[in-house]
């Protein structure tokens, strides 16, 4: 036997273990891992889910969530709403930039606007909109009057066009995250990778595609526990699942497919409802769907709670509505729609198609979208509906979506803000047809006036009476086959604590977190 | 050869022109609307208006095709529409890593691969020489994704020798798994082109000569049986060399390698065209310089095929 084989693997081998002895562990780094890289750190112009993140660990907004949901003073330490509703009061407390300059009112008036200002061309700017004068401004057909307004240093006041009990959520958004106007006019689009914010983090590093390395605000008022945290991108979920295991991250989002791995790690699997609903979107404007018994049969033909037992492996909870649990105010509603294909198919008999139709339900590619749809394919066959499923990438799916091409379409819906109104309006307001999320183009009278009445209310409770009747009425029509809110799973390391699974995503700033 | 080289080049900017177009036209042609990818999932009419202005993607179809052409003439490829980054910047920034870990991937092959296809050749152990093009068949028709998987799992979680992924700062530890897994292919085709390339040369006339001669077999081997097994082998590190600097998609994602492939793909799903078209027409380029090297190596190799002319 030649030996040259042997020599040259025992080499290779003795290479490997000299060179894989001892990996790098910051006692005092938080490892997070990114799925995708942000494209940008300037809060006017973070639409995509990492650079929101990131951009609000940057940067500080006026109120923001905490890991609840519920809303605290970041900025501002306090807030105050006059009685119509159309006036608020906010006090900038102490907060400072990343280089050490005070947060002021007028500094901060001056973000707001810049946010609105048509020549920064914000694709975020509707986080504004209720302010007063803010469209026609933002439209370049008046100038901006006493909308956003700095009293003094430390008073800022925000005048409304209409009552908007959600604005303090819309507030505490990342596009409304607050940035010295003068950096970040001088930077333009540079800003974005150049980031000044007084949030509790701020911008070490970033090598592009590879880690962003954020490090405590010297200035902050609530600084971190933690000295550092680096975020790494890893695109493929196996990759960072391995990456966890080895020990080399201390946060996991865990596919759906892999719960069954974790189910017994104990402490460490965390789970919680998300704010977002998964459905079908029916284009109410295209024939036969524009017929509201051919989409209620629709709805009874598919038995959702097989599929999330069998596809989704149990990590769903049926949607009965539109609003996430979490966020309702009284029990669930009751069940609207029950698998019945005997009775789906009689509705469609009634609706005048005995023999079933034809239909296309698009979908973005995604491996979980397809089992889903496949599933739904069947249900829907068996009542003689033929799906035909068309699969596009991303950007596509969504041109196509917006512009209504589809006759159906899997989607879902994250919140912007815990709000029911960041539910309802975006997807059922008939203003918001197309790219404004309702993009069943669905339409009712009654459903928007209910909405529009229910934001000029601030006291929770009957605004939530509003919110739950139109939401009635909207599962009544059945624009969307309803499927379901799914529950969120991460896994912690054993060394972090002082984690809370946050509700939003950006209500975890990491302040609290140790490692052991 | 210099007429041989100087044709060569000639060739390249009629091809370049044609990349430049092609992908120029394909970017219009393809479903989905870039300006869609800057707005997130809630906007209105007129933001979308504003950002096709700012882009200069309402200008008609040839005003922007001519002002592409005239930027790339000036070798200025433009800004990301998604990072407003400079193209020219990003690319310069990824493609030492993706270069580093071709570089390397096709080092692995080459060696390994002729090594391989060397000791499979020699009649004297028939069965190391069947046991290796048995691998060899495992390793061209593996998938990549599968194969980087498994040496994650073999060697970062089960022996903890070697990091899962990262770039790590172009480190060793870091190398080796990404170089390993994307040379794999190449590797194994490489092994068989040079067992069947030995065999075939071992058995034509002039080794029979230069045996006869009295020549040791090392420099039989080396000077007479290499050489001529060498073309297909530089056939082989033209091609997937070439293809590797324009970045590997999927041993890059798996790695979370941060190179030229993860760009141009996120370009893609984003439509950032300036991006895509910077990218594939650098890759282009570079793919045509690898193909032109490996011509001119052909005739320094086998001197008959410069006195053909090249037609090939």
């Amino acid at each position: 036997m030649n030996g040259t084989p042997l020599i040259l693997g025992a080499s290779l081998l003795a290479a490997l273990a000299s060179a894989g002895c001892g990996g790098e562990r910051e006692p005092d780094a938080l490892r997070l891992a990114l799925e995708t890289e942000p494209s940008t750190l300037d809060p006017a112009f973070a639409v995509d889910y990492s650079s929101g993140l990131v951009s609000s660990l940057i940067h500080g907004t006026l109120v923001a969530f905490e890991p609840d949901g519920t809303l605290a003073g970041q900025i501002a330490s306090r807030w105050t709403v006059s009685d119509d509703g159309l006036e608020y009061v906010f006090i900038i407390g102490g907060a400072r930039f990343s280089d050490g300059t005070p947060v002021t009112a007028r500094g901060a008036a001056r973000s707001l606007m810049r946010l609105l200002d048509p020549s920064t061309a914000s694709p975020r700017w509707w986080v504004l909109e209720p302010v007063r004068g803010a469209a026609s401004f933002h439209a370049g057909k008046a100038p901006m009057r006493d909308g956003i307004e700095a009293a003094d240093d430390t008073t800022l006041i925000i005048r409304l066009e209409r009552p908007a009990s959600h604005l303090p959520s819309l507030l505490a958004m990342p596009a409304a995250g607050i940035v010295p106007a003068g950096i970040a006019d001088s930077l333009g689009r540079g800003y974005g990778r150049a980031p000044v914010g007084s949030g509790p983090w701020r911008l070490a590093s970033w090598a592009a595609g590879d880690e962003i390395v954020l490090e405590r605000n010297p200035f902050a008022e609530r600084p971190p526990r933690l000295e550092r945290i680096l975020m790494r991108v890893i695109p493929e979920p196996m990759t960072r699942i391995a990456e966890f295991e080895v020990g080399n991250l201390d946060l996991l989002e865990v596919p759906v497919a892999e719960i069954g791995l974790w189910r017994s790690a104990g402490p460490e699997l965390l789970s919680g409802l998300e704010l977002r609903v998964g459905y079908i979107g029916l284009n109410t404007e295209k024939a036969p769907l524009d017929d509201r018994r051919v989409r209620r049969a629709l709805n009874m033909a598919v038995d959702v709670d097989a599929i999330i037992e069998h596809v989704l492996f149990g990590a769903a909870r049926r949607a009965d509505g539109v609003v996430p649990p979490p966020l309702r105010r009284g029990p669930p509603p009751p069940r609207p729609y029950r698998f019945d294909p005997a009775a789906a198919a009689a509705l469609l008999a009634e609706a005048g198609y005995p023999e079933g139709f034809a239909m296309e339900i698009w979908q973005r590619e995604n491996p979980e979208a397809g089992r889903v749809l496949e599933a739904v394919q069947g249900y829907l066959g068996a009542v003689g509906v033929e799906a035909r499923i068309v699969t596009r990438e991303w950007s596509a799916f969504k041109e196509a979506v917006d512009r209504g091409t589809p006759d159906a379409f899997y989607l879902d819906w994250f919140a912007d803000y815990p709000d029911p109104e960041n539910f309802l309006v975006p997807l059922f307001h008939s203003s918001n047809r197309g790219g404004g999320g309702n993009r069943s183009r669905y339409a009712d009278r009654r459903v928007d006036s209910l909405l529009d009445a229910a934001a000029a209310l601030s006291d929770p409770d009957r605004r939530w009476l509003l919110y739950r009747e139109a939401e009635e009425i909207v599962t009544g029509d059945a624009p969307w086959i309803f499927l379901w809110f799914p529950v969120r799973h991460q896994v912690v390391s054993s060394r972090l604590a002082g984690y809370r699974m946050p509700v939003i995503f950006n209500g975890q700033r990491f302040t609290e977190a140790e490692l052991r | 050869m210099i007429r041989f080289v100087a044709r060569r080049i000639l060739t390249i900017a009629p091809i370049l022109f044609g990349v430049v177009t092609v992908t120029f036209l394909v970017m219009q042609v393809l479903p989905g609307d870039p300006v869609l990818a800057l707005v997130g999932e809630r906007y209105d009419e007129a933001t979308l208006a504003r950002l096709r202005t700012e882009l200069g993607l309402d200008k008609p179809l040839a005003v922007r095709y001519l002002d592409y052409l005239g930027r790339v003439a000036r070798l200025d490829l433009g800004r990301s529409f998604v990072t407003g980054r400079p193209v020219a910047e990003s690319i310069a920034e990824r493609f030492p890593r993706t270069a580093l870990l071709a570089g390397s991937a096709m080092l692995i092959a080459v060696v390994f691969g002729v090594l391989a296809g060397g000791l499979a050749s020699r009649g004297r152990h028939p069965w190391t020489g069947r046991l290796l093009m048995g691998i060899t068949l495992v390793g061209v028709s593996i998938p990549v994704f599968w194969l980087g998987l498994l040496l994650i799992h073999l060697f970062a979680l089960r022996l903890g020798l070697l990091p899962p992924s990262g770039y790590g700062g172009g480190s060793l530890r870091y190398l080796i798994l990404p170089a390993v897994t994307l040379s794999f292919a190449s590797m194994a085709s490489i092994a068989r082109v040079t067992r069947s390339g030995f065999l075939d040369a071992a058995g034509e006339d002039f080794v029979r000569t230069a045996r006869a001669k009295g020549l040791g077999d090392g420099t039989v081997l080396g000077k007479h049986v290499l050489r001529n097994a060498l073309i297909p082998v530089v056939t082989i590190v033209g091609t997937d060399f070439g293809s590797y600097l324009g970045g590997s998609v999927l041993t890059e994602s798996i790695f979370g390698w941060p190179g030229l492939g993860r760009l141009i793909v996120q370009s893609i799903l984003r439509r950032d065209f300036p991006v895509i078209q910077g990218a594939v027409l650098f890759t282009a380029a570079l793919f045509v310089i690898v193909n032109l090297a490996v011509d001119i190596s052909y005739g320094i190799i086998d001197p008959r095929i410069r006195s053909a002319g090249g037609g090939g």
